[in-house]
């Protein structure tokens, strides 16, 4: 059969399929076995991805994010880089959209830059809208210069207000950092941090996992033990024990490798069980006998034939393992034992909040949590939706 | 039976001699030894380096630390097993045993708690939307139980800080108890007052247990509901209530007990979060200060610890499983 004929007969067949579709189990599973055949593994995955809306919402909520950090300068209305003090805890710039505090009409939204006052009672400091000049925000303004990915020199800002004017919209921190900008940029470090981690764990687990799972014998025999060994180990205590013992003097790009290391060292079980249990039941299949008897090396066998196999419960895997990750890495950042300044991630972020007076004062440096519930959030719901989808041939 | 126990039993003891040795390499991980360690912290006291370094010597030949490592590694575990000596602890100037003796009732009280309520109520949970499979309950609570497991306990523990003292204004929220009753002997009142403070740590270890509970018990249940036996029960007429709790719960409870295991690190790792940020004196405080502050007996005997107590709730959920359901395989 060409292709073009196949193409031909799984579009043929493919209307009474999504008139099947989700109804009756028994319909899909008999009447369009045909249609599934014809195409390839990853439309079959993408079809059943599509299906479930949370893993959607999830899968854009972690693109967002992603984007959010690369691109972190361009979303940012200020410079992501200076300090000033004489910004110090400015709260969050309400947006206004209609008429201003005078009466004239405006359309669009706009803001009042913030003025340092007193409070005449308690002589607390206090933030005040300065409404005799409104400021519009605009769309893809130019602003302060920056380097885009690095290299590209751009002034262009996703939004902001004219020259004298400031937008604050999630506020500044103690150091006059505009929250907004910074929890973009943090999501440089929380993310890779996680996903590098996870990847790390990923090459562990996997090759744990079919070494334990193909070789069989005492070498699985091992392996399950240590696996064992290791899951009882309590994770977070030993993050923080060995997070604790990197030197402070180390360079930030060093506390990086460390702290993923660390990361990976314990969140490789999970992989490598599902991992072992996946090589299990696949190295007795024909496909796996016909390799060998037709004299294939191990290495070919694992490299060529079963890790293609197992490839998507590992993707799988990785995006339940970097949840995890993002949420340990912010617990130590956050009690100071893991990434230092000048790097910054969403629980470094939340520093601050730990003296209670900051916080009592500026509550809204609590901002960043925002941040983490989308990230852990989105990889939790795209993890559950990869799941149903990695395994489109079984019937469900 | 007794000999899959025994059999655990002697696993177990592996584990822990594996647990120790890591414990105690994270003593030894820092550059130089103990000593020197309590040498910089003496001098960061302002003591003079003379001092300091004669300090250091004594500390040396007291506990050994210029004997080889296996020695030291054999001299700290014989002290843990029969003296209850898990080393000196320089920050509080007495022996970490005492330290954790202190601290460890209400940790395990905590934990205990946390563990109960949350079992109870995931259940329950799991009980209530496994039947509404893909109802709206079932959607509410499915979304309700990702989030939970989705926001990181310590910034909950931040909010709930927050709202303590500064909208509630309530004193003395990093101790067990109200000043009032610190002396008073055991009444009501004092443990009412006792879950006026620890309440937090409660919710935000408990919460996420509830969520995971609840997914597992409705996994269960939908597969044991599945099954033929309760389509029999139906068909002999009995009420959908009937069925659910006298014959498809307590098939689906099996599982529960072996997930157990799992949950335990998962409670006492909250706790540690929420404990650190409330302050509360329990052991978490007491391991983040000693990571802080390089009191290294400390942080390595509480990793022992907590290795110990997650190893025997395991053993526990193992033993208590294998009581509960006679089908389980010894081999």
């Amino acid at each position: 059969m060409t292709a073009e004929q196949s193409d031909n007969l799984t579009s043929g067949i493919r209307p009474q399929d999504t008139s099947g579709e989700g109804t009756g189990v028994a319909v899909i599973g008999r009447g369009t076995n045909d249609a599934l055949d014809n195409e390839s593994y990853s439309q079959l995955v993408w079809r059943r991805f599509r299906r479930s809306k949370v893993s959607i919402v999830g899968g854009i909520m972690v693109l967002t994010l992603i984007f959010l950090a690369i691109f972190a300068d361009f979303f940012s209305p200020t410079t992501i880089y200076g300090i000033d003090l004489q910004a110090s805890f400015i709260p969050p710039q309400r947006i206004h959209f209609f008429n201003d505090a005078n009466g004239n009409f405006h359309l669009g939204p706009f803001v009042y830059n913030m003025e340092y006052t007193l409070d005449p009672a308690t002589f607390q400091v206090m933030w005040v809208e300065d409404t005799s000049k409104a400021y519009p925000i605009h769309f893809f303004v130019q602003g302060s210069e920056y380097k885009l990915l690095g290299f590209i020199p751009m002034n262009l800002h996703f939004f902001g207000v004219e020259e004298g004017g400031t937008v604050h919209i999630l506020g500044t921190d103690k150091l006059g950092r505009d929250l907004w900008g910074k929890a973009c940029e943090a999501g440089r470090i929380s993310l890779t941090m996680s996903l590098f981690g996870t990847i790390i764990s990923v090459v562990i687990g996997s090759v744990l996992g079919i070494a334990s799972g193909y070789f069989g014998g005492w070498v699985d025999n091992v392996l399950q033990r240590f696996t064992e060994f290791v899951t009882a180990f309590p994770q977070l205590p030993l993050w923080m024990a060995l997070a604790a013992l990197v030197p402070k003097t180390a360079d930030s790009f060093s506390v990086f490798v460390i702290m993923a290391c660390i990361f990976a060292l314990l969140s490789w079980t999970t992989l490598a069980r599902e991992v072992r249990g996946k090589v299990l039941s696949l190295r007795e299949s024909d496909f796996i006998m016909a390799a060998k008897e037709m004299g294939a090396s191990n290495s070919r066998i694992i490299f060529r034939h079963l890790y293609p196999n197992v490839l998507s419960h590992v993707i799988v895997i990785l995006t339940l393992t970097v949840p995890g990750i993002i949420l340990a890495e912010s617990f130590l950042s956050f009690l100071g034992i893991g990434i230092t300044e000048p790097l910054i991630s969403w629980g470094l972020m939340m520093r601050n909040t730990q003296d209670i007076q900051t916080l009592g004062q500026n509550s809204w440096i609590l901002a960043p949590i925002i941040f983490m519930v989308l990230a852990v959030l989105g990889f939790n719901f795209l993890g559950d939706g990869l799941r149903d989808a990695a395994d489109p041939y079984a019937t469900k | 039976m007794l000999n899959y126990i025994f059999r655990r039993l002697i696993i177990a003891f592996f584990m822990l001699i594996g647990i120790g040795i890591v414990s105690f390499v994270v003593i030894q991980l820092p550059p130089g030894d103990y000593a020197s360690a309590y040498q910089g912290y003496l001098l960061a006291r302002g003591a003079t380096a003379d001092d300091a370094e004669r300090a250091a010597q004594s500390l040396r030949v007291q506990y050994g630390l210029d004997k080889p490592v296996a020695e030291q590694f054999i001299n700290w575990v014989k002290g843990i097993v029969t003296e209850g000596k898990f080393g000196y602890s320089f920050a509080y100037g007495k022996d970490v045993g005492e330290l954790i003796a202190e601290r460890m009732p209400m940790t395990i009280l905590i934990a205990i708690l946390a563990h109960t309520i949350s079992t109870i109520v995931g259940v329950g949970l799991g009980i209530y939307v496994a039947p509404r499979k893909y109802g709206v309950a079932d959607n509410v609570w499915a979304i309700i139980s990702f989030i939970l497991t989705s926001v990181p306990r310590f910034s909950l523990a931040v909010i709930i800080l927050y709202i303590l003292v500064i909208d509630l204004k309530q004193p003395s929220v990093s101790s067990f108890f109200s000043p009032q009753y610190v002396f008073a002997p055991w009444s009501i009142d004092k443990v009412l007052d006792l879950f006026r403070h620890i309440w937090p740590v409660l919710l935000i270890a408990g919460l996420g247990g509830v969520a995971r509970n609840m997914r597992v018990m409705r996994g269960n249940l939908l597969d044991v509901l599945g099954s033929q036996y309760v389509q029999t029960a139906r068909s002999k007429g009995l009420t959908e209530n009937k069925v659910i709790m006298k014959h498809a719960v307590p098939n689906a409870l099996h599982t529960i007990v072996a997930y157990q295991g799992t949950v335990l690190p998962y409670m006492l790792q909250g706790e540690l979060e929420v404990a650190i940020v409330l302050g509360l004196p329990t052991l978490g405080p007491l391991f983040y200060d000693a990571l802080v502050n390089g009191d290294i007996y400390i942080s390595g005997s509480l990793l022992l610890i907590y290795g110990v107590l997650i190893l025997a709730g395991n053993l526990l959920a193992d033993i208590f499983l294998s009581i509960l359901d006679p089908r389980i395989r010894y081999s």
